[in-house]
């Protein structure tokens, strides 16, 4: 029972992670909150969908499929609302608002082309099987998001840390002026940001869409307010932060359900990010760099 | 005909009452405060107000005076805890605050009716009351900005810094917008539960908390018609495309978008924006 809950926990706080570094990557690098984020995953999930059912594709190629064309909406994202609001020198809210506008286009787009109701992948070896661990049993969907989800968290950890694009993204991250000095093209580097940031929501999207078997245009929504939830428990821009807040999130909401009962589950997030608030601002998880508010 | 006029009647009432609350928004956005706990202090003074009405049988207009003043009192105790917080981090603990009002609203079912809301609100809410309210509170925003106080907002907002070192006390001086912000979106709550004759946890989460904060960003932050035509706009806008639920979605966030991108001034900087075209 412990050990099926923990798997619970973790699988749902695994695509939380991978959803909210995604989104932290973007605000540690550009210091800018993309609200259009929770539509990209939504996005991810339809194309998902669509290269399993119409292309019968096998899934690790719908993944990937999903995660460039969200990563393409996340280039998107920059081209068409941050880069003018950030060359105009415009209010921060202008760039929450102007993301806002972006998910809404998006959101009805998806109505537009893939209606409104509820749709779900389509069965397959994955879905009904399960094995046994330790007395429980375990979803082997479950074990499979996890995989990916650590599979998603590796890439960019290796990308980051050891090519040159990840030690340009990093530079950005630390100071624009700064990269620029050294001679970074700081414009690719944010559209390539952007990139990565779209492509983990989308992969996140087939993984949590799999896992739940619902994909609706809708279902952005509330992923977004998750991955704001995360944002500030590992702290804005903090990627560990966000990978450990993650999982902790998945385990504290599975964690709640037993101990509030399911119609709490989603206050005790909110409680949390409250209380962090107001004793740990930058997070649990905070260095002695992030000091920003 | 008659059809049509109540359609009318609906719409006028939205555009007022919508428009009262971006006036919420409209002056933290002055102080460059970014609040989503618009839909958390409304969801106070609705509850409260039918509480109020409904089981006490008190009459409307003390029944939303306490709407106002219990919604202030939340917006005085959350602004004292929050407000010290900068950009994203106050967003956040806002948005978090109206999240947490609507979950335990959604789940407090003797008093709230739980997900399926309460139904058979007395509609006591009428045109003139709705008209006459925001007048007086468009009246009270431009008499505060005409005075010594407004001055100093606008010295807040342009650099908050040098205000503090002036010897003001920006913080005492948010708290007390940050409370009458709250004093209006507890009123419109109350307004809007008596209006519609029926309320749900629903009405007043994230998404009430943005359209609201985006009316003000739509029509302009720095104009006292912007609040109300940004939220006329939005409030006539999907009623013109009812034909089509998803074309709505898609017009709205590209009128947004555009003003955002286009026009920093809002709405209302369209006219001078052209003239100067023309005169050019």
């Amino acid at each position: 029972m412990l050990v099926q809950q923990l798997v619970n926990g973790v699988s749902l706080g695994a695509i939380y992670a991978v959803f909210a570094i995604g989104f932290t990557l973007v605000f540690g690098v550009m210091n800018v909150l993309n609200l259009s984020q929770g539509a990209v995953f939504m996005w991810g999930a339809y194309v998902g969908l669509e290269v399993v059912r119409t292309l019968a594709l096998p899934l690790p190629l719908a993944i990937l499929a999903a995660a460039t064309a969200a990563g393409l909406l996340g280039v998107l994202s920059e081209v068409l609302v941050f880069r003018p609001l950030q060359r105009r020198g415009a209010h921060r809210w202008m760039g929450m608002v102007g993301g806002l506008a972006l998910a809404r286009i998006l959101i009805g787009l998806a109505q537009e082309i893939f209606g409104t109701q509820v749709v779900r992948y389509p069965d397959n070896a994955l879905a009904g099987a399960a094995l046994e661990l330790l007395g429980a049993r375990l979803q082997l969907l479950q074990i499979v998001a996890i995989g990916a989800a650590l599979l998603m968290v590796i890439a960019l950890a290796a990308l980051l840390r050891y090519t040159n694009v990840g030690r340009a993204i990093r530079t950005v991250a630390f100071s624009e002026n700064v990269a620029r000095l050294v001679g970074v093209p700081v414009d690719r580097i944010r559209l390539m940001t952007f990139f990565v940031s779209g492509a983990l929501a989308g992969g996140a999207g087939v993984l949590w869409s799999l896992l739940f078997q619902s994909v609706s245009p809708f279902m952005g929504d509330g992923i977004l307010l998750k991955g704001l939830t995360v944002l500030i428990l590992g702290g804005l821009g903090n990627i560990v932060g966000a990978l450990v807040g993650g999982v902790l999130l998945g385990l504290v909401e599975v964690a709640s359900v037993v101990v509030v009962g399911s119609g709490y589950r989603d206050a005790v997030g909110f409680g949390i990010v409250l209380l962090i608030l107001l004793t740990r601002p930058t997070g649990l998880f905070a260095t002695r760099e992030t000091t920003r508010a | 005909m008659t059809d049509l006029f109540y359609a009318y009647h609906n719409v006028i009432d939205l555009c007022l009452l919508n428009s009262m609350l971006a006036f919420g928004c409209f002056i933290l956005l002055g102080v460059n405060l970014f609040s989503l706990a618009t839909g958390g202090l409304m969801a106070i003074g609705a509850y409260l107000s039918i509480w109020l009405t409904m089981q006490q049988g008190w009459s409307f207009a003390p029944a939303l005076t306490a709407a106002l003043v219990a919604a202030s009192l939340a917006a005085f105790g959350l602004g004292s805890l929050v407000l010290r917080l900068r950009g994203d981090y106050f967003t956040m603990a806002t948005l978090a605050f109206t999240e947490v009002v609507r979950i335990i609203a959604l789940n407090w079912d003797s008093v709230t009716g739980g997900a399926l809301g309460v139904f058979g609100i007395p509609q006591l809410t009428e045109t003139w009351q709705l008209a006459g309210l925001l007048a007086l509170v468009i009246y009270l925003i431009w008499a505060v900005r005409h005075s010594a106080v407004g001055e100093r907002m606008r010295a807040i907002a342009a650099d908050e810094l040098a205000v503090s070192t002036a010897g003001h006390d920006v913080a005492r001086f948010k708290l007390a917008l940050f409370t009458a912000s709250g004093a209006i979106a507890g009123l419109g709550g109350g307004l809007a539960a008596h209006l519609n004759m029926f309320i749900a946890p629903g009405d007043f989460g994230f998404l009430r908390s943005v359209d609201t904060v985006i009316a003000p960003v739509l029509g302009g932050v720095w104009n006292l018609a912007g609040p109300v035509i940004g939220a006329s706009v939005l409030v006539v806008l999907p009623e013109a495309l009812r034909f089509s639920a998803q074309m709505r979605e898609i017009l709205i966030g590209v009128t947004m978008l555009a003003v955002v991108l286009f026009l920093p001034a809002g709405l209302v900087g369209l006219p001078k924006l052209s003239r100067r075209r023309a005169a050019s």
